[in-house]
């Protein structure tokens, strides 16, 4: 896909650089912050190269919290087995619900929608008492199975499906390929932009998580991340510091994940029907 | 002839259960069972801690809605949010997207650089904006250099929601840029060289090619733009320290919803109304969307 | 089709749920008798939230003595590490009956919860060697029921004192103010612009109550928001001018800061008013700070100064009361309250522990000490939860000048009454 911008290439450029200053120089402020000290940064004063370069906000973290390497193994085994499940049964859901035709389709599909509509806030106490009913509390499964599917990108899926053409699939059926068959080997791998732009997304949102395992998770063994860290957080003193610190540490698995998806949002890697 | 057919249906319908299997087990248990559970609170005055009560009165919990003068202002708020937000979030990201993907050099820079507002944890992001618009911060500088008046962004009402506006937008349009990209890579080739001999510019290309084809991604765009929107509460809970002030200016129903279900003991019943009572103006707005779009296939 | 789908999810939901209901009682029965025999070692959760790392670390010093001494007692802590969020938290916990066995209370969060009768009341537990007459009495009373039974015992506390700085005070040759009067003077004297104004104020309720009632109104009646009386209104006028008028109070957003001790740490504010917390942070933070603390100021002769604390409660569904009890007496008692407290970071509730550690002699924190015998406790009933957060909205309003304060006092009362009475 060559494009030819004659006109307003310059413009064009300057726009971009302009844009990706407003969205480099907050996370530029947070990498530098996280190697000054405290006194430093609520100075307010406005430098992007540290007066006195430390590193002791990663040491803080890394060696005297000794339960760090835990976290970390916990955040990281919850979000890689979350954005597995969610993308195979996401993507088996939005396929069904954007091509197949069975009794209860349309009412299964406003439900889906529907239950996006209601916050969480008023759901919160009952999944709680489910989870303690199950004895899931403080536990891997607890934090994984409610969340395996995800109506959002349920919905996602099924408008990516949508848009695919129907006759690859009709030339796999009378190959004589099941369902099955058309679903894994010719719609899936057809959908590898879609299920990145679901990696990311569930990978970021399992890995950010906040709320739900404050409630779920007691025992600092079984902390995620953002939980174990936010402890350097309390109503009145606010380390900074080590938080600008966390948020690297936060940042730096997803924007790898982020990264290596890229690839998959480039033209002729993944189109190779569709005539 | 008819009992091949159904033959043939039933088998689909088969496999479509079958596909569909994992999502039902967790929609029932963990999504649909607790809304359940909300819906009975809802006609309920309740009390869960302690000594529990549960007292059923009707529809006065919803009645209630009415008479609450802070629901209104809440709702209103959220709508003024929803109207600017929606739009120019589904709208730059789709700029970005289509930006990004026109095989321009230091496309894959630029791609990762426009992700990480997405990526900064929202605790460094508000220490970032009380920073940026704070009297003697780095917007209200820009501003006095070029001569225009600054403002007290956080403390100043008629201000606030803007700033959280601009925060917001700024900071969920990459979320849906990239939704953008993924599905800018299903484009069919042949229908933009279509268009080529047909002399269309880049402009025309992308107004009759590739927004016709982003239609059912647009449409999601909008929805889970019009969802998130409407459920807006972390800004203006931090924003607030969770009173919604300064006078109401920042309260949103979903700050409501959570002051009434746990920051005061007792009103789970009618935080559950207010839910339910969201939810179906979420809805309406869905279907008013939908109606706009003129898309024909989400059902 | 469809109506059939409904059906089975609806039945399928509410068996359930049936269950769910049905079990939770059943459970709670079954531990009773299984656990807490003599002999077995024992497992006592308590629950609070993060500190900074020195607290964690005294906090974890105090619990590691505890378990020398009753070896057949383990004392597992959970850290719930929003404090924003903690109460939310505990809450859950207790409605599903899955709740810490000990854990903290702030005395503002206990009426309500006391109410629910989630806590169990502490008085057979004590013993003649607890000595309860040791604590600071308002402190303590703070987590006595309507039943005049106690539910808890406090931890910690902090009042209020006045923080200000000594190179700025030298600079603009001013006294340091005994008076509201001579504060709002020496307020407008220390004032430079946007830069530096003379007061950092926090416009909430919790910071302002002993103002708000210092002319004789009073903002809670009976349970109910009365903070619109002209009495109020009239002593908290003065905050509003200084903003307004003066232009020599400033809340901490507004330059930038997260809070008062940040702000005057910045130097943005010549003067706050702040607790005991801002005492190890400036020390952290800014150590080449001068600064003094002082009583808050007086009005009208009277003074006044806020109290906060925090206490030790039980669980009432606790199936280990008799080593729930031990934890939390020896936390609140002489020797664990004293390792607690020993670095300053938190003040001590019993007398004799803060005789021990001269607090009272401590250069900066004398005044907070002094304050502890005319402080007013921050806690006022069931409802103040819902008052503050009227409050709060609509002060803010009047303190940045949208509109009279009696006019935005008049409306905040008006909606909290609202909202009690159709609780």
């Amino acid at each position: 896909m060559k494009k030819k911008f004659h006109i307003g290439k310059a413009i064009l450029y300057t726009m971009l650089v302009l844009y990706a200053i407003v969205t480099l120089i907050p996370f530029l402020w947070a990498l530098s912050s996280s190697f000054k000290n405290l006194e430093e940064i609520v100075s307010g004063t406005i430098n992007f190269i540290p007066k006195d370069f430390t590193l002791d906000n990663y040491k803080q973290i890394f060696i005297e919290q000794e339960m760090f390497p835990r976290w970390l193994f916990n955040s990281l085994f919850i979000a890689v087995t979350v954005t597995l499940l969610n993308l195979l049964f996401n993507s088996m859901a939005g396929y069904v619900l954007a091509r197949l035709s069975f009794p209860g389709k349309k009412t299964l599909f406003i439900i889906i929608l529907a239950v996006l509509m209601i916050p969480a806030q008023v759901t919160m106490i009952p999944n709680y008492l489910i989870l303690k009913q199950l004895g899931w509390l403080n536990s891997y499964q607890g934090m994984i199975v409610p969340v395996m599917i995800n109506a959002t990108f349920i919905f996602m899926m099924r408008q990516f499906f949508i848009n695919f053409p129907k006759e690859l699939e009709e030339a796999a059926a009378l190959d004589g390929l099941s369902r099955f068959g058309i679903f894994f080997r010719i719609v899936l791998p057809l959908a590898r932009p879609a299920l990145a732009a679901q990696a990311i997304f569930v990978f970021m949102g399992s890995w950010n998580d906040f709320m739900r395992p404050l409630i779920i998770l007691s025992d600092p063994a079984m902390f995620t991340l953002p939980l174990g860290l936010n402890t350097f957080k309390s109503q009145y003193i606010s380390y900074w510091n080590y938080i600008m610190a966390a948020s690297m540490v936060f940042t730096l698995p997803m924007l790898v994940i982020y990264v290596f998806f890229n690839r998959y949002f480039i033209k002729g890697i993944s189109f190779t029907g569709g005539k | 002839m008819k009992e091949k057919i159904s033959k043939k249906a039933l088998r689909e319908a088969g496999s479509s259960y079958l596909l569909l299997s994992p999502t039902l087990f967790v929609l029932l248990l963990f999504i649909i069972g607790p809304i359940l559970f909300a819906v009975y609170l809802a006609f309920h005055k309740v009390e869960l801690l302690g000594i529990t009560s549960f007292e059923f009165v009707g529809f006065s919990n919803f009645e209630k809605i009415l008479e609450d003068t802070r629901a209104k202002i809440a709702l209103w708020n959220t709508v003024k949010y929803v109207i600017i937000v929606v739009p120019c979030q589904t709208l730059l990201a789709l700029v970005l997207a289509a930006t990004l993907n026109a095989g321009l050099k230091g496309e894959k820079f630029f791609r990762i650089v426009y992700f990480l507002p997405t990526l900064t944890s929202s605790a460094v992001l508000t220490l970032i904006f009380m920073w940026m618009y704070n009297q003697n911060g780095l917007i209200n500088n820009v501003l006095k250099l070029f001569g225009f008046p600054t403002y007290n962004w956080l403390g100043d009402p008629d201000v606030a929601l803007n700033a959280i506006m601009i925060m917001n937008i700024w900071s969920t349009a990459p979320f849906f840029m990239v939704i953008y990209l993924a599905a800018l890579q299903d484009i069919p080739d042949s229908l933009y060289e279509a268009a080529e001999l047909d002399g269309a510019n880049t402009l025309q290309k992308f107004w009759y090619v590739t927004v016709p084809y982003l239609k059912p991604v647009t449409s999601f765009v909008v929805i889970m733009g019009l969802i998130g929107t409407f459920q807006l509460f972390d800004q203006s809970y931090i924003f607030s320290k969770g009173s919604g002030g300064p006078n109401n200016s920042t309260l949103t129903v979903v700050l409501l919803i959570y002051q009434y279900a746990f920051k005061n003991l007792g009103t789970m019943g009618y935080a559950a109304a207010l839910a339910f009572a969201l939810a179906i103006i979420i809805l309406v707005a869905t279907l008013l969307q939908r109606k706009f779009s003129k898309e024909e296939s989400l059902y | 089709m469809s109506p059939k789908k409904w059906l089975a999810t609806i039945g399928v939901t509410s068996v359930f749920f049936g269950s769910l209901l049905a079990g939770c009682g059943g459970e709670n029965a079954e531990k009773k008798d299984g656990e807490g025999k003599q002999g077995e070692k024992v497992e006592v959760t308590l629950a609070g939230w993060g500190g900074n790392p020195t607290e964690q670390k005294l906090l974890q010093q105090t619990l590691d003595d505890f378990e020398a001494k009753h070896p057949n007692i383990d004392v597992k802590l959970e850290v719930i590490s929003e404090q924003a969020q903690y109460m939310d938290v505990i809450k859950t916990r207790l409605i599903g009956g899955e709740g810490p066995d000990v854990f903290y209370l702030d005395a503002f969060e206990a009426p309500a919860l006391i109410e629910t009768g989630v806590l169990e009341p502490l008085d057979e537990y004590v013993t003649d060697d607890f000595d309860i007459d040791d604590f600071e009495k308002p402190l303590l009373d703070a987590f006595k029921g309507k039943d005049g039974k106690i539910y808890g015992f406090p931890k910690d506390y902090s009042t209020l004192a006045l923080l200000y700085n000594k190179k700025m005070f030298k600079e603009a040759g001013v006294e340091v103010p005994k008076t509201w009067d001579e504060l709002r003077e020496v307020a407008k004297k220390l004032t430079k612009g946007t830069e530096v104004y003379g007061l950092g104020v926090n416009p909430e309720l919790a910071r302002l109550y002993h103002i708000a009632e210092s002319k004789g109104g009073k903002v809670v009646t009976n349970n109910k928001a009365s903070f619109a009386d002209p009495k109020v209104v009239e002593a908290l006028q003065p905050i509003v001018d200084m903003h307004l008028k003066d232009k020599s109070a400033a809340q901490p957003n507004e330059v930038g800061a997260g809070w008062g001790g940040e702000m005057f740490g910045q130097g943005k504010a010549a003067m706050v008013i702040e607790g005991n917390w801002a005492i190890p942070f400036l020390q952290d933070t800014f150590p080449n700070l001068e600064y003094g603390t002082a009583e808050v100021p007086t009005i009208d002769g009277k003074k006044a100064t806020m109290a906060y604390t925090v206490a030790y409660v039980m669980n009432k569904d606790s199936n280990k009361k008799e080593a729930a009890w031990k934890l939390i007496s020896y936390l609140t008692g002489k020797e664990g309250m004293k390792t607690w407290t020993s670095k300053g970071y938190a003040l001590p509730t019993r007398k004799s522990v803060a005789a021990e550690l001269g607090y009272d002699k401590d250069e900066l924190r004398a005044p907070l000490v002094a304050g502890a015998s005319y402080a007013t406790v921050w806690q006022q009933g069931t409802n103040l939860p819902i008052i503050v957060n009227n409050f709060n909205n609509q002060f803010v309003s009047a303190f940045l000048g949208e509109r009279p304060l009696a006019k935005a006092l008049e409306e905040a009362q008006e909606t909290a009454n609202k909202e009690i009475e159709s609780k």
